[in-house]
């Protein structure tokens, strides 16, 4: 196009050659390949290294015998995950925090469950078709719901000055319990007798359930909102701007409150379309079970997709992967340890978050000189660390392999301690 | 005790840091048992020479004596040890503890069992403050004293140290007056039992009621070390201005045009404060063509005007502001942005940056609108967009979308301007733009202003450093404790006139 501008006080290989029509501006490439940046492409080979560590390891080779059913599995469940990942995505750039999705989840299903009930009793007791005109009101009951939601997170946010981790936190506790009770009195007036669970049969949902496309495209479709949403819109760098610097932003003519309105919401709403997706599932809206413990694996997702928690930075791409990624380490442990992957749901959450963002600070701790083990504090945690290690692989692979990972994870650690005090020494 | 006449001598002491240099060959040499107060513009390294006294920083270069002997510190334990405690400006106390605990923060006294001993901690406190002769609860929660009493915790949790030496970095720029007299009563106190105390403060009156020496500093050098009775407030100020105005004279000539800004009996209270007002009854005028600058010191209120004008202000104000004749009352800084008002806050990183933006991002982020295509943000657009002020400017930087963290202070300053220029304001605010900016920079900032000026826009300009007003203004403002003390024409002013009216009151 135009001839390359010649940089100025700059390593040369960071300056691009591009610029725009009839200009002189200068540009600097964008550390990514392809449209993603090297810690997405790790993401992939993770991703891909934890498939095919599965499909060799598995004594049972699901991957082999049931390619279909495994992938399905798979893709169901990211995209149930990933669907209010990423609104947890949208309100961690924004610089807040979400915590009550998974009570969102519930209270979604159960308003729709209770809306339908209420149209149409006879039916949903029979286990019968309820038209589409009354799943639609129920459907956009549960989206309207979401709103509500996000709006009252918002109101406590800005004008009650509640920080975001405290109003999230009272929804969390007070909206699965709000849900069950609003879905026993419902049961109560309309059939005469309560029940913390509504049953919900008709065929758009068992469509819905029986198709894995529709919450794969839905999801896709949303990521793509969500993507163009961020990179592509005035809101979407605003969203940036109150997340990186919250008071500049402010300064800059932007409202604030308003973006969080809307972060806050999309937060909601996207946790409300996936509570409609888990009742499909599983043909029923049980509030008291429904999306317990998700709003985690939701910030997890974004976070092992690069989302800061401190506001400010983080892909939709990012999320997508990290969606991709824990799910699929979900489904590889419980292929090759053959138990059902709730169990141990939670401690591989946890064990990969831990393990993937200290993996984007290893080199921050290599360089600076930080230790992983520092003084009595980092003698403690060698045993703490190895214990852990050994009893995971213990109650996993059985008691010698635990045994011996314990004692492999010691040396190892000991060796780590004993290089960084030397390192330090020096 | 001493084996020396000097409690301190700070030789030849020089600190760097990034671009400054901000002590050069600094001695200062306190005798023991005075009273020694360091006089200094904004900037002109008291505090460092003081942070350095306190083993906050090391020095690059010079030699430390305390009470005779050579000593390097290595943090503030080290100068603690050595009997040097200071009281800084911004208290560092724990608000939520009460005083008690706060006097003993980091050595508490313990007794059986190694349990706290909250009430030996209580008794030897209170005799501390009867011993300063105040009456001050040790068990109160410590964030509901007043500041008065607050610094006074500071004074007794320096006396329990068993300090010879006590630094108070401007006392009293938070107290009422009389408050401000008790502490003067306590310093005299403490002076009678042989503490020597360092005293900074900008305040002439005060430093001649209780100083016995006075060392003036300017631009981190040292300028001169007088006897208090051998001098006037006027020489001090004299000393503490009384350089070269560097770089050139930029203000003659400009065409002033029509009035743009009318400010009349503007009052901004301050209810939780002694003071009870942010500021007091401001009227002026800003006219199209104009630089308007505001001198005042540290907590004059400067800031809190510009954001009553900027409507980024929290509180409610009261009075009338006029913009081109219509009055207008902004409660949000996106209805003064409407309105044709810019505003370059102070404090570039916590209120001007978005560090996770990259340049494009940070100059485009006000005009953003300008470069939507069917809805989205183009990209290609959002770049020419961007790169009109950057190339204009002379930012240096390697690319648009290089990490706006990774530039120069002046080169992000350029870009936060850049920023708002693309608003096409009618009314610049510009508040205190050169801080923490190497002179270059600022010769180039100072340049661009004027430029802007002369297209026509109305400038209103805050800055610590004088010589940088009397640069660029028409015609400068003094506030004084959120009042206006004094206007003075560009014929009118000098830096000792405008120190003058900054210190009144």
């Amino acid at each position: 196009m135009t001839p390359p501008t010649p940089p100025r006080s700059a390593p040369p290989a960071e300056v691009a050659t591009a610029a725009p029509a009839g200009g002189t501006a200068l540009r600097l490439r964008r550390s990514t390949w392809f449209g993603m940046r090297p810690a997405e492409w790790a993401l992939v080979a993770a991703i891909l290294l934890a498939v095919l560590l599965t499909g060799l390891v598995d004594s049972n080779h699901s991957y082999f015998r049931l390619p279909w059913q495994s992938l399905t599995d798979i893709l169901r469940n990211t995209a149930l995950l990933g669907i209010f990942a990423l609104g947890a995505t949208v309100v961690i750039i924004a610089g807040g925090i979400d915590l009550s999705s998974g009570s969102m989840i519930a209270l979604s299903g159960t308003i729709a469950a209770t809306t339908m009930l209420a149209l149409a009793p006879k039916e949903i007791m029979a286990f019968k078709a309820v038209g589409p005109a009354v799943v639609g009101v129920g459907v956009l009951a549960a989206l309207v719901t979401g709103f509500l939601v996000g709006t009252l997170h918002t109101w406590l946010i800005t004008a009650v000055r509640l920080p975001p981790f405290i109003a999230t936190l009272a929804t969390l506790v007070g909206l699965r319990s709000f849900a069950r009770g609003l879905c026993e009195s419902c049961t109560h007036a309309v059939v005469g007798t309560k029940s913390a669970q509504i049953n919900v049969s008709d065929p758009i949902f068992k469509v819905i359930r029986d198709n894995v496309w529709i919450p794969v495209t839905v999801f896709a479709l949303l990521a793509l909102f969500t993507w163009l949403l961020l990179t592509r819109t005035v809101l979407g760098r605003h969203i940036h701007a109150l997340g990186g610097n919250e008071q500049a932003a402010r300064l800059a003519g932007i409202r604030t409150e308003n973006v969080k309105w809307f972060a806050y919401c999309f937060g909601a709403m996207t946790a409300a379309l996936a509570g409609l997706f888990y009742v499909a599932n599983e043909s029923v809206a049980a509030p008291v079970n429904q999306g317990r413990g998700h709003e985690l694996n939701a910030i997890a997702a974004a976070v092992v997709g690069g989302c800061s928690l401190s506001g400010g930075v983080g892909t939709v791409p990012g999320t997508v992967l990290g969606a991709i990624f824990l799910r699929v380490v979900i489904d590889a442990v419980s292929k090759i340890i053959k138990t059902g992957a709730d169990v141990y749901e939670g401690l591989i959450v946890g064990v990969v978050v831990v393990i993937a963002v200290t993996f984007s600070q290893l080199g921050a701790l290599a360089k600076g000189g930080t230790r992983l083990l520092p003084g009595a504090l980092g003698l403690c945690a060698i045993p703490t660390l190895a214990l852990l290690a050994g009893a995971i692989a213990a109650m996993t692979a059985g008691r010698d392999a635990g045994i011996a990972t314990g004692i492999g994870a010691l040396c190892l650690l000991g060796l780590l301690r004993m290089w960084e005090s030397r390192r330090s020494a020096k | 005790m001493t084996t020396s006449p000097f409690a301190v001598r700070m030789l030849g002491i020089t600190k760097r840091f990034p671009g400054v240099v901000a002590l050069d060959d600094v001695t200062l040499e306190v005798r023991a048992g005075e009273v020694h107060a360091i006089c200094g513009e904004n900037g002109a390294g008291k505090s460092t020479l003081m942070k350095i006294l306190s083993g906050v920083y090391q020095p690059d270069a010079g030699v430390l004596e305390v009470n005779g002997r050579d000593t390097r510190f290595t943090g503030t334990r080290d100068a603690e040890r050595a009997g040097i405690a200071i009281i800084h400006q911004e208290l560092a106390l724990v608000e939520d503890l009460p005083v008690a605990a706060n006097v003993f923060l980091g050595r508490e006294r313990r007794g059986v069992l190694g349990l706290l001993d909250d009430r030996s901690m209580a008794q030897e406190c209170a005799a501390l403050f009867s011993q300063l002769d105040c009456a001050v609860d040790p068990g109160d929660r410590t964030g509901n004293l007043r500041v008065g009493d607050q610094q006074l915790v500071e004074i007794a949790k320096a006396l329990s140290l068993d300090a010879s030496i006590v630094v108070m970095d401007e006392p009293t720029s938070a107290l009422t007056e009389a408050e401000s007299a008790r502490l003067e009563r306590t310093i005299q106190r403490l002076v009678a039992q042989g503490t020597t105390i360092l005293y900074i403060s900008h305040k002439m009156d005060e430093v001649f009621r209780l100083a016995d020496r006075i060392t003036v500093l300017r631009d981190g050098r040292h300028v001169k070390t007088v006897d208090t009775t051998a001098t006037t407030p006027r020489e001090i100020t004299g000393w503490m201005v009384g350089r070269d105005i560097a770089g050139h004279d930029l203000h003659g000539s400009r065409l002033r045009g029509e009035k743009l800004l009318e400010v009349r009996g503007l009052c901004l209270p301050w209810p939780e404060h002694p003071r009870g007002y942010r500021l007091k009854e401001i009227s002026f005028d800003l006219h199209a063509g104009e630089i308007v600058g505001i001198a005042g010191l540290m907590g004059a209120g400067r800031t809190e005007l510009l954001e009553v004008l900027f409507g980024a202000g929290e509180d409610t104000w009261s009075g009338t502001i006029e913009l081109q004749g219509k009055p207008v009352r902004f409660r949000h800084p996106r209805e003064a942005c409407a309105a044709r008002v810019a505003m370059v806050t102070e404090d570039r990183k916590r209120l001007g940056l978005f560090p996770d933006l990259d340049v494009a991002g940070n100059v485009s982020l006000c005009s953003l609108h300008e470069a939507l295509r069917l809805g989205l943000v183009s990209r290609a657009a959002e770049e020419q967009l961007a790169a009109g002020p950057v190339r204009e400017m002379g930012v240096k930087t390697p690319g648009l979308h290089a990490a706006i963290t990774g530039l120069s202070g002046g080169n992000q300053q350029k870009c936060i301007i850049g920023r708002w220029l693309l608003t096409e304001p009618e009314v610049l605010l510009l508040d205190d733009p050169t801080r923490g900016i190497d002179v270059g920079a600022k010769a180039e900032l100072y340049s661009l202003i004027d430029g802007l000026c002369r297209q026509g826009l109305g400038v209103i300009l805050t800055s610590s450093e004088l010589p940088e007003l009397l640069t660029l203004a028409d015609r400068i403002l003094v506030l004084a404790e959120g009042r206006l003390t004094a206007e003075f024409s560009r014929a009118e002013a000098t830096e000792a006139r405008i120190m003058e009216a900054a210190t009144a009151g």
